[in-house]
Order: structure tokens, then C-alpha cells, then sequence
């Protein structure tokens, strides 16, 4: 039921001799290049629309209309000044950043571009991404801990309740299209909504609501507003990354961006079909579209928002969102079963 | 009140997106005019006959509330251009690193000697260049001088009576 | 000359809730007689085994609105006790005013409020006026009374600006809110560039009256960019009063009990947000505010919403109080007094002293001078002293604090408006 592989996908699956090690190698290496790049890109895309948001240009001194500044950024972070506060816990201190990074960025292995381009399409996919962003928590706490500073500590707190509690309606409302599909795999999911049969919109009802969820979810997970109170700079400074400078904090800013991408992508995988377009055929640029409606919609909220304050974070996901979630799934389970 | 009140946020900061923006580029290419009346760093100036108009009353130097203005008082003599004897000032500084702009030098000066300048002095790398010296203080006097001298101020306050003659004085105060 | 009737403003709060009496003005009720907590808890007393942390909070922080310093010990996240440490901003402004002349004194006074200087002017001026026996010119009260209202509008703007950023942080939808209220302020600034030459700290009160006389089309100007802005603050009611989250975070949090604010001191927009009626503009008319009627917003809601609705209605109505002023500026001379050019020449006026306030936008902003006895120093003040509302207004953070957790302080504490500049002086 799955549309049929195009010609380049077979050459490439050729050429690599169906050899998994050396097609995870490959397309692996592409994939994350071409999503850290967007990620980097994205950090310009946001402070423009900001910007304009603010009725003011944003970045526009370096490179043609700012398009340089991520390249001004990652020099300037190169170039400071690596410290390590005295007290610290020296390891955790340091493989704080690249853990965030590696966790958040390996669940780009699983989601399907479309045009069958996905650097590994498992069986257990959907499953393998939750958990790796799942697992974003714990060089983030350590980063808290690590810092020797009381105002990092709060924030690695905040964050590691807010991670594992938002775990929850992240998977419920990630359960309703795998009920849906009966599939843990990415691939299937997609194809499962092949022909406008989006999740999101079909069945009506669940499908939509765990769409929201999944969103909310997503924006709790990546820290962004409203539920950014780990990095609230208005009460933390600078929230878990307060002590960390350099190309560190470099990697704790990519990370945000990347984590978010991630998500979005994911969303838009689960919820709106992936490269479906129906009657406008299918394609991995259909995908792309979908992921950066919901990415620029994420930037839309951060900075209309007010952000929330951590018992009410937790009140809304453990009293409304874990309810609803439960709701859906047996929604969707009792679909499926008799419809 | 909550789902759409929450939404309307977003169509207000949509709705910016479109809006001209309210900022203008960075200086070099273009600082925006500024009022009449700005403010920002000082002239010394000449009279109409052409002599220096600062007699060295001292009176700035009273008057600031910081103390950044010295002026050293070089006694009378006769003035080259309108043979007069009247006073002159054979030194003045004043440090604009503490001035606080508040313009009452340029209000108390009986002389209308000491006006300020429309356009600021540009950063330096040492204080001294700061430091506006009585060379600085006559150099600025070709730029841009704001609208205001102590006289029109004075006569912003309390206008001149309109004298009986037919001399509109009045117009002095307004406009 | 007789202003127009104003249109009916919403209908009082205090209407609809039940009040008792409190030092003879009424109160609502359920804000009344509040638990509070002890300022001076001994931390021991607390919880033998509750491992408290104690967190500076300050000077240096992103929302601490100038050098604040509050101590506080956190049980989790919550506060248990809070302690500001004020003076970090201390510049000796009432020790300089001692050896000053009166047209010197203003300058210095006026960075006190560095957001609403034209308060600071206005206050140390009449009270010069009230100790020399100086009456100022019709016009200058007129226009004092304008440049009263249009700095208020801008005072409450920027407070709207940085209090979003507490609330939505400063990379997200606080600097949105903020943007767009420093984008309003920008106009107000620039109208007083027009008319002073400075956007700010202008020294364009003196004592019998003003320096600097409005210019052709002024008050057109003003009366536009009070228009515009009057337009924009629609946005920002749609930007937040509605907005789920930004009710979240400010209804119920930071209730402030009448009573004890009037223990405190405290005034304007925090008093009048817990229902109690007093405004100094209406109650003791100074300047021009005899001839308008003047609306005072009240709300009994005590807490950081009631505040923000308090603050949104008064800078409405100082829009509206502003435009209706410009009509009528009086002709005549600007000030009463020739230019006092040296601080001499003034007649003799030892052994008396003279209190003046004003309403600023964080409430009763008043001044103390004492005349000097001694005759040489006639053109000095002995001593000036500043009664800034917002000290009155810290005074209430050991109160507020206790049992609020940390992201309630920080709006909290920005929604009491504490301006560092006059705490300190």
C-alpha cells in the first residue's frame, strides 16, 4: 500500500549494497548534516521573524540580509574563552553539551524523509525516537548538578521534572497513530495515511486532539515556551546553561533548535500525513513543508507567549493532558476495533 | 475567554509581520534628524562683530551642578572689531565626560556665548578627547547648533513686553 | 474654561464587593485582614528538617529592575522568607543638595525616577515654590499638568514592557510586549526631544514656572502620538489580558492587603489595585487637575492582574487627560520668575521648610525642603528631602513573598514597579 520507491532511492539502496552499516554511515552522515544545517539556519530564520514579529529587521549587518550571522555566532563562540568553574564536577561539566546533543539528534535516525529516505527505518522506530528524546534529560540534569551554581541547579531540576513528567502525553498522544497504524514503524505510520488520510483529520476526533497534545507535548520536551521554565532568563539567567560559555553553550543552543526540529518533524510524520499531499502527489519536499509549518509555528508561539510556572506546567500535564491522553488512545483502540 | 483570548496573542504579533518596521539602519548610513532644540555638546561662539563672545563672567562656571566647566578670566581690554572694552576669557574647558546636560551654562550666559550643538561628539578612545577644550568648543561652533541661546530662553520664560512701536518683539518667545 | 463631561467609565469594582472601613476609607472586604507572615521568622522556627537554600537574588539579575537585592531562603521552590537589601543604587543625591542652589537642584533630582523624570522636576519645584512663596505662572501650571500626564503614559508604558519580560522572558513573549511598548514610548520621547531638546532628564522645570515654552504645532504632535498610542494599547489588551498563560501567572498571585499597604506607606497603583479609593490628583488638585475631571481607576482584586488593570486604565486616562489639557494652554508668560541666573536674589527665608507631593505613577512622590538660616547661603536649600513611593512599595516585599515560589516573585516584584534610581536616591 506503500507508493513505490523511486528510482534514486533503489540506485542509492544499490550502491550500498543493502549494507546497513555503511547505509547508516551515509545517509546517516546526510541526514544529520543537512538537519544540523537547517538547525543553524533555523536560528537565523527565528531571529528574523522575531524581528518582524517586533516590528524591527533583525540581523542584517553581517552577510546579505544577516544571512551570515549563525557563521558570526559560531566564530564568536569558538573563540571564547573554555571555563570550567573551580568547584564543578569536571566530566559532568564537559559531556554535558555533546550528550544533549548526540541523544537529541540520533532520533533524526528513524523519521522517514519520504521518497523512501530514512537512515533506517526499524521496526520499532517511533519507539527508538521517544526514547532517545527521552534521554535528553539526563545530560541536562547533569549539566545542573555539574554547574556548582544554585541558579543552574533549580533550573536542571526544573527541567528533569518537566521532561519526565511531559514523557507521558508525549507517548499517549504518540500512541493514538500507532494504534492507528498498528505499527511501531515510522514508515507504516506514513503510509497508513497514504491519500489525505491524515491522522490529525481522520478519525475525527482523537486523531486531532492527540495532535495538539503531541504538540504541546513536543514544545515541553525542547523547553520551549510556554513551557520554557528551565531556561527562564527572566528568574535563572540562563537556566541549566548558565555557567557554560563558548562553543559548550554553543551546543546546548544548537541542541535547542535541533531538538525542536526533531520534533516538528516527527509531528508532522505522525499527524499530517509525512510526504503525503493526496491528489498533489507525495514527495520528501511535502514532508519538509509540514515540518517547517510546524517548526515556524513553534517560533510563532515562543514569542507571543508568556511562559508558565512549574507547578502549573505539571498541573496541566498530570491533570489534563495524562487524563486526555488515556481518553484518546481507547478512543482510537475502540476505532480501530469497530470501525 | 481563555482558547480565544490565548489566540488573539498570535494574530497580534501575525498581524507586526506585516507592519513597516518602526527602526531605522545604524548610523553610518544615515542618522535620522534630530529636534531643534537637541542636545548634546557645546559650541563657543562668536558675536556679530566678530569678537569671541564669552567676557569670562565666570557665570558656567557657578552655575553647574557638576563642576565641569573652568573658566579663566583674562581681564579687560578693547575689543579689535568694536573698540569697546568688555571682558574675555583666556581659557575654558569643559569635561564632557561628567556633564549631565542639563543646559544651565547655555541659560545663565548674559552673552549668549555658550550654545550647544545638535550633533554629538563622536567616541574617542582616551578621555581626553572628551575633555573639550576652548580650540574643540570653537571648532563646534560650524556644526549644527541647536535652536535655543540663553537669551531665547530667557525669553521663552518671561517674553520681552511688546514694546508700543511698531517692533513685534513678541515673536522672539514663540515658534 | 469648561472641559467636556467624560464618557462613563467602567463601573467601580468597589460597587459590587462588600467593604468595611479601614483608617476611615473603605476597603473591600475579603482583602482585608490577610494572614501575614512574619518578616523577621527566624529561620530555626521554620522546620528543623527542612533544608533550606538561600539564594541571592540580585544585584546583578535580569529582573531585578536596577540593583535590587532580595535574600531569599527556598524550601524547594518555594520562598519562606525574603529580604531586601537595599542601597546599591545610593548616589548621595541628598547629600549634593545640600551645598546647591535651587536652579541646581533639579538637575540632580531629576535622575532619581530615571523613568518619569518629569515627576522628580515637578516635585522638588513646587516644593521650592512652596517654601519661597513663589506662585507659578497660569501657564506653566497648564503645562506642567500636561507633561505631567504624558510622562505618566510613558513611565507606565516601559513598566508594561519590562514586566512582560518577567513574565514571558526576555527571548520570547515578554520581548515581544516590550518591543511594542518601547516602539509607543519612542514617540513620547521624541515629543519631548521637540519641546526640551532631551528624550530625557530634560531640567525643564525651574522654580516659578518652566524653561522651555511648547513650539508651533507641538501640541498637534502630542495630540496625534496620544492618539496613536491610545490605539496601540488595544493590541496590547489583545496581546495579554485574554491570554490563557499570562492569567495563569498573574491572577491570584501577589494579593496585597489594603491595611497592611497603608501601614507601609504605599501608594498609587498598588493601593488602588486593593481597593482603596485615594488619588492625590483628585483628592489634593495641584496644578491644573482642579479643571478636568479626573477618573481614578480602582480594582479589588489586590493582585498583579488587578495592578495591571490599574496601571492600563491610568495610562487611558492620562491619554485622555493629556489631549483635553492641550486645548486650552493658557497664554502669558512661562514662568513667574525672571530666570533665577545665580542662587541669589532670593528674598529671605530662614527657619521655614515646606512638604509638597505629587501623584507619580508609583504613587505619592513627595518632597521636604528646609530653607537655610544662614543669610549668605540664602540661594542654597539646607535640605532636601525625597519621599520616593517605591521604598514604600519594597517595604512590601517581606510580606509578599513568603510562600510564593520563585517565578511568582520575580512578577511580583515587577508589578510593584521599583524604580531603583528613587529607592536609593
Amino acid at each position: 500500500m506503500s507508493p513505490p520507491l523511486p528510482d534514486h532511492a533503489l540506485l542509492v539502496h544499490a550502491m550500498l549494497m543493502g549494507n546497513p552499516w555503511l547505509q547508516g554511515l551515509v545517509v546517516g552522515g546526510a541526514v544529520a548534516s543537512a538537519a544540523l544545517s537547517i538547525a543553524g539556519f533555523s536560528i537565523w530564520f527565528e531571529r528574523k521573524f522575531a524581528g518582524r514579529m517586533q516590528n524591527r529587521p533583525g540581523p542584517t549587518e553581517v552577510g546579505p540580509a544577516g544571512l551570515l550571522q549563525l557563521v558570526a555566532d559560531v566564530l564568536k563562540m569558538l573563540q571564547k574563552d573554555d571555563v570550567v568553574p573551580a568547584k564543578a564536577d569536571r566530566a559532568l561539566f564537559i559531556l554535558a553539551p555533546p550528550l544533549t546533543l548526540l541523544f537529541a539528534a540520533s532520533a533524526l535516525a528513524v523519521i522517514p524523509w519520504g521518497s523512501g529516505v530514512a537512515v533506517a527505518d526499524l521496526h520499532i522506530g517511533l519507539l527508538f525516537a521517544l526514547s532517545m528524546s527521552s534521554l535528553v534529560v539526563v545530560p541536562v540534569w547533569m549539566a545542573g548538578w555539574a554547574s556548582n551554581n544554585k541558579y543552574a541547579l533549580l533550573a536542571g531540576m526544573r527541567a528533569a521534572a518537566q521532561a519526565i513528567s511531559y514523557e507521558i502525553p508525549l507517548l499517549l498522544s504518540a500512541m493514538v497513530p500507532i494504534v492507528l497504524a498498528g505499527s511501531f514503524r515510522m514508515g507504516d505510520i506514513v503510509a497508513a495515511q497514504h491519500g489525505l488520510r491524515w491522522f490529525a483529520l481522520w478519525p475525527p476526533g482523537p486523531g486531532f486532539f492527540a495532535f495538539l497534545m503531541f504538540f504541546m507535548a513536543a514544545l515541553a520536551e525542547s523547553n520551549r515556551i510556554p513551557f520554557d521554565i528551565p531556561e527562564a532568563e527572566s528568574e535563572l539567567i540562563a537556566g541549566v546553561s548558565t555557567e557554560y560559555g563558548g562553543m559548550k553553550f554553543g551546543l546546548f543552543y544548537l541542541t535547542e533548535y535541533l531538538h525542536s526540529f526533531i520534533a516538528s518533524a516527527i509531528g508532522a510524520a505522525l499527524f499530517l500525513g509525512g510526504e503525503d499531499m493526496g491528489p498533489l502527489g507525495h514527495g520528501m519536499h511535502w514532508m519538509m513543508l509540514k515540518t517547517l509549518v510546524l517548526f515556524v509555528s513553534i517560533f510563532w508561539i515562543r514569542w507571543s507567549w508568556m511562559r508558565f510556572r512549574a507547578d502549573q506546567l505539571m498541573a496541566l500535564c498530570w491533570k489534563v493532558l495524562v487524563p486526555g491522553g488515556l481518553v484518546l488512545v481507547m478512543t482510537s483502540a475502540l476505532w480501530v476495533q469497530f470501525l | 475567554m481563555s482558547l480565544l483570548g490565548t489566540f488573539s496573542t498570535l494574530a497580534v504579533s501575525l498581524h507586526n509581520v506585516f507592519r513597516p518596521q518602526t527602526t531605522v539602519p545604524l548610523p553610518w548610513k544615515g542618522m535620522r534628524p534630530r529636534a531643534e532644540r537637541y542636545r548634546a555638546s557645546f559650541a563657543l561662539v562668536h558675536d556679530e562683530h566678530g569678537d569671541e563672545a564669552c567676557i569670562g563672567c565666570q557665570m558656567c562656571q557657578k552655575i553647574c551642578p557638576s563642576d565641569v566647566i573652568t573658566v579663566v578670566a583674562a581681564g579687560r581690554r578693547e575689543s579689535p572689531n568694536t573698540g569697546k572694552s568688555r571682558g574675555w576669557e583666556g581659557g575654558f574647558t569643559l569635561d564632557l565626560n561628567a556633564c549631565i546636560i542639563c543646559e544651565l551654562c547655555i541659560q545663565v550666559c548674559p552673552a549668549d556665548a555658550i550654545i550647544m550643538v545638535r550633533e554629538q561628539e563622536q567616541p574617542g578612545y582616551d578621555r581626553n578627547e572628551l575633555l573639550l577644550t576652548r580650540d574643540k568648543l570653537y571648532a563646534n561652533e560650524h556644526k549644527p547648533l541647536s535652536w535655543h541661546s540663553g537669551t531665547i530662553l530667557s525669553d521663552m520664560q518671561v517674553p520681552p513686553k511688546a514694546k508700543p512701536a511698531a517692533k513685534p518683539a513678541a515673536d522672539k518667545g514663540e515658534g | 474654561m469648561s472641559l467636556p463631561v467624560p464618557p462613563a467609565f467602567p463601573k467601580r469594582n468597589l460597587d459590587v464587593v462588600t467593604t468595611t472601613l479601614v483608617g476611615g476609607l473603605r476597603a473591600p472586604a475579603h482583602l482585608v485582614g490577610l494572614p501575614r507572615p512574619d518578616p523577621h521568622m527566624d529561620l530555626e522556627d521554620y522546620d528543623p528538617d527542612a533544608d533550606l537554600m538561600a539564594l541571592n537574588w540580585g544585584p546583578q539579575h535580569p529582573s531585578t529592575h536596577g540593583v535590587l537585592r532580595v535574600k531569599v531562603w527556598l524550601d524547594g521552590e518555594v520562598c519562606v522568607k525574603a529580604v531586601p537589601y537595599l542601597g546599591y543604587l545610593h548616589r548621595g543625591v541628598e547629600k549634593l543638595c545640600e551645598k546647591l542652589g535651587y536652579a541646581q537642584i533639579t538637575p540632580i533630582v531629576d535622575k532619581n525616577d530615571y523613568v518619569s523624570p518629569m515627576m522628580n522636576e515637578l516635585a522638588i519645584n513646587m516644593a521650592f515654590e512652596k517654601l519661597l512663596d513663589i506662585e507659578p505662572s497660569p501657564r506653566a501650571s497648564w503645562l506642567r499638568t500636561i507633561l505631567a500626564e504624558i510622562q505618566r503614559v510613558a513611565s507606565h508604558l516601559l513598566w508594561l514592557g519590562t514586566w512582560g519580560l518577567d513574565i514571558g522572558g526576555a527571548v520570547g513573549g515578554g520581548a515581544t510586549i516590550f518591543m511594542y511598548c518601547m516602539r509607543e514610548r519612542e514617540r513620547i520621547l521624541d515629543l519631548f526631544e521637540e519641546l526640551t531638546g532631551c528624550r530625557f532628564h530634560y531640567n525643564t522645570h525651574c522654580v516659578g514656572g518652566n524653561r522651555h515654552d511648547p513650539p508651533v504645532g507641538w501640541d498637534q504632535h502630542a495630540k496625534e502620538v496620544l492618539a496613536s498610542i491610545a490605539e496601540r494599547s488595544r493590541e496590547y489588551d489583545q496581546f495579554l489580558t485574554n491570554n490563557a498563560v499570562f492569567r495563569a501567572r498573574t491572577v491570584g498571585v501577589g494579593v496585597v492587603d489594603p491595611v497592611l499597604a497603608m501601614e507601609l506607606g504605599v501608594s498609587g497603583p498598588i493601593l488602588r489595585a486593593s481597593g482603596i479609593d485615594a488619588d492625590l490628583r483628585r483628592d489634593a488638585p495641584y496644578l491644573a487637575y482642579d479643571q478636568v475631571e479626573l477618573r481614578v481607576p480602582v480594582r479589588t482584586g489586590g493582585d498583579n492582574f488587578a495592578r495591571y488593570e490599574v496601571r492600563m486604565a491610568e495610562l487611558l486616562e492620562s491619554i485622555r487627560i493629556a489631549t483635553l489639557l492641550l486645548d486650552g494652554l493658557p497664554e502669558g508668560p512661562l514662568s513667574s520668575q525672571k530666570v533665577v541666573k545665580l542662587p541669589a536674589g532670593i528674598k529671605s527665608t530662614s527657619g521655614r521648610s515646606a512638604y509638597a507631593c505629587i501623584e507619580s505613577p508609583r504613587g505619592e512622590l513627595g518632597t521636604y525642603v528646609i530653607a537655610n538660616s544662614d543669610r549668605k547661603l540664602a540661594g542654597q536649600p539646607y535640605r532636601c528631602k525625597i519621599r520616593p513611593p517605591s521604598l514604600h512599595a519594597m517595604a512590601l516585599i517581606p510580606y509578599l513573598c513568603p510562600g510564593l515560589t520563585m517565578s511568582d516573585m520575580v512578577v511580583t516584584v515587577g508589578c510593584l514597579d521599583p524604580i531603583l534610581g528613587e529607592v536609593d536616591r
